[in-house]
């Protein structure tokens, strides 16, 4: 274990000297270190999903299970000839869209509701009820309501992202440290220095917590409503390619859903990462590694 | 002395609620009086569990008096009803409390300067200053680290500072240094000592160590346990500056520890 020498000095030795900060680089490399390693590790499970897939497809025969390599031939070609990529960017407008309308009202209420904690509870039922209805349900609704175009499908992301957001900004703020208040206060802090000093910052991991778990419901809940009607997006994809006995077309469809969450959820965290380094590491990896 | 005082208390109490089902509640503080002048460092000692920090917060402000007043400069502050407490009384008094409460979304330079741009005072003047006690405290070259990247004892002198900072008239102290190793401890003392003489603050400083009260005060006050009233006072006529590692054989420091020690119980 390299660098691990120089991570003990600051716990063992309080004493303000120097020496006690050679202890970062050498942490940062073992990171790097640990990063690279658990990079390998993904390419391993990667390649052995892809045999399982090889397996099954071999096993079961290509009407049933795509082969990986058909599959991956036809996102290339798909991606190159432009028809997925527009199906893909059609999907991924209504759920950065929806995650946008939906999220960002989500993390202003708490904090207008913060100083009316007898409002709070009046909704808090409400939004209890919100949160737990399944989502799934109300995307018949909303194409009655808002047709088969982009509008419902925005509408259904929207309000799945918003209960998830509005939850975790509503514990970052009701796990503020009142001792942090008491001394911005001493110091001349008034109720708006509080909110932007002392509040805001507090939540703002919490919030990202809201947007990562957010954030494939958003793409999930765009597909979705793409299933019931549509005709474009991904979710239409899969639906033609099901309806046209082309499961190697759904195989497109879900693998570029994959990718696309992947890329979300790099997005996130290095918005995350830029955000909040001032958190110590292991906080930090402890709220990345779910 | 209290014709000039500058911070004055005057039988204040406080009373926690009893649980239900019973009718005496308990006092922790009563009829406690002091003052302190205008310059003065006042020590305060006693057994844990007297009520020192409950005392300091409502000098600070920060809760609120069962009984008695809190008078800086001959100005009653409001302290019985919760609905007017004024934390910090405008930025009169500072508070240097047990733990170091530094926002962990600042860096150190951020946190000391904190006080200076919520009070819209931070100009090329204050920035100077904050850099100054910077220095003087040993926390030159570690503006740009974030409180989880300091160890105890500098996050302990960034809290400290952070309140010089602002130049509050009057600063009270809950035992700053307890958390501290005796090594570490001993060169915050020196510190704090220091920047006392550069601009001799009033200060009010808790501690359960009668080793730190004298080595500090210009007058040692010991508290009895609860319900908290004053037990005795003491001057500490020691010479300034003292050395702190030096003063613990000098006679008369041994024969004023002895008078405390038997007041403490």
């Amino acid at each position: 274990m390299p660098g691990c020498a120089g991570t003990e000095t600051p716990t063992g030795e309080k004493m303000a000297t120097q020496s006690e900060f050679s202890a970062p680089p050498g942490e940062n490399s073992s990171r790097v270190g640990t990063l690279i390693r658990s990079r390998g590790d993904q390419l391993l499970v990667l390649i052995a999903l892809f045999a399982i897939w090889q397996a099954c497809s071999l096993w079961l025969g290509t009407y049933w299970v795509g082969s990986p390599w058909g599959t991956v031939v036809r996102l290339t070609t798909g991606v190159l000839g432009g028809e997925l990529l527009s199906h893909a960017s059609f999907t991924l407008a209504e759920a950065v869209i929806g995650f946008l309308l939906g999220g960002i009202p989500a993390v202003i209420l708490p904090f207008l509701l913060r100083r009316l904690p007898i409002v709070t509870a009046i909704l808090d039922p409400f939004m209890v009820g919100g949160y737990g209805a399944p989502k799934l349900a109300l995307a018949p609704l909303f194409i009655l309501w808002f047709g088969i175009g982009i509008e419902s499908k925005i509408a259904l992301v929207a309000i799945t992202v918003f209960f998830i957001v509005y939850f975790s900004t509503l514990s970052g703020i009701r796990a503020l440290d009142t001792k942090l208040v008491q001394m911005a206060q001493i110091v001349g802090a008034d109720e708006k220095d509080v909110a932007r000093h002392i509040v805001f910052p507090g939540a703002v991991p919490y919030i990202f917590t809201g947007f990562r778990i957010a954030m494939p419901y958003a793409i999930g809940g765009a597909v979705v409503a793409e299933l019931i009607s549509a005709n474009r997006g991904l979710g239409y994809l899969i639906q033609l390619g099901a309806m046209n006995f082309d499961t190697t077309g759904v195989f497109v469809a879900l693998l570029a859903t994959g990718i696309i969450v992947f890329i979300g959820n790099t997005a996130v965290n290095v918005f995350e990462r830029r955000l909040l380094r001032w958190r110590p590491p292991s906080d930090a990896k402890n709220q990345s590694g779910t | 002395m209290s014709a000039q005082a500058l911070l004055e208390v005057h039988d204040l109490g406080k009373r926690f609620a009893s649980r239900a089902g019973r009718d005496s509640s308990l006092w922790v503080i009563r009829d406690l009086s002091f003052s302190v002048a205008d310059g003065e460092f006042l020590t305060i000692v006693g057994p844990s569990g007297s009520g020192k920090t409950t005392l300091l917060n409502m000098i600070a402000q920060i809760d609120v008096a069962s009984g008695g007043e809190v008078r800086f400069q001959s100005e009653v502050a409001p302290i019985n009803d919760p609905k007017s407490l004024n934390p910090g009384l405008s930025c009169r008094i500072g508070y240097v409390t047990q733990e170091d409460n530094l926002l962990p979304w600042r860096t150190m330079l951020q946190n000391v300067l904190f006080p200076l741009v919520v009070q819209g005072r931070l100009n090329d003047e204050t920035r100077a200053r904050a850099e100054m006690l910077i220095r003087t405290v040993g926390l030159a070259g570690f503006e740009n680290h974030y409180p989880h990247e300091l160890s105890g004892g500098m996050r302990k002198r960034a809290s400290l500072i952070r309140t010089l900072v602002y130049d509050p008239p009057v600063i009270l102290m809950d035992e700053p240094f307890g958390a501290l190793d005796a090594q570490t401890r001993t060169v915050l003392q020196e510190d704090l000592l220091r920047l006392w003489n550069l601009g001799r603050k009033t200060i009010i400083f808790v501690t359960h160590d009668i080793t730190e009260a004298i080595a500090l005060g210009d007058r040692t006050l010991v508290l009895t346990r609860a319900p908290a009233r004053v037990a005795g006072e003491h001057k500490i006529d020691l010479p300034r500056p003292r050395d702190i590692r030096g003063i613990l054989t000098d006679p008369k420091f041994i024969e004023i520890y002895q008078r405390i020690r038997e007041q403490v119980q």
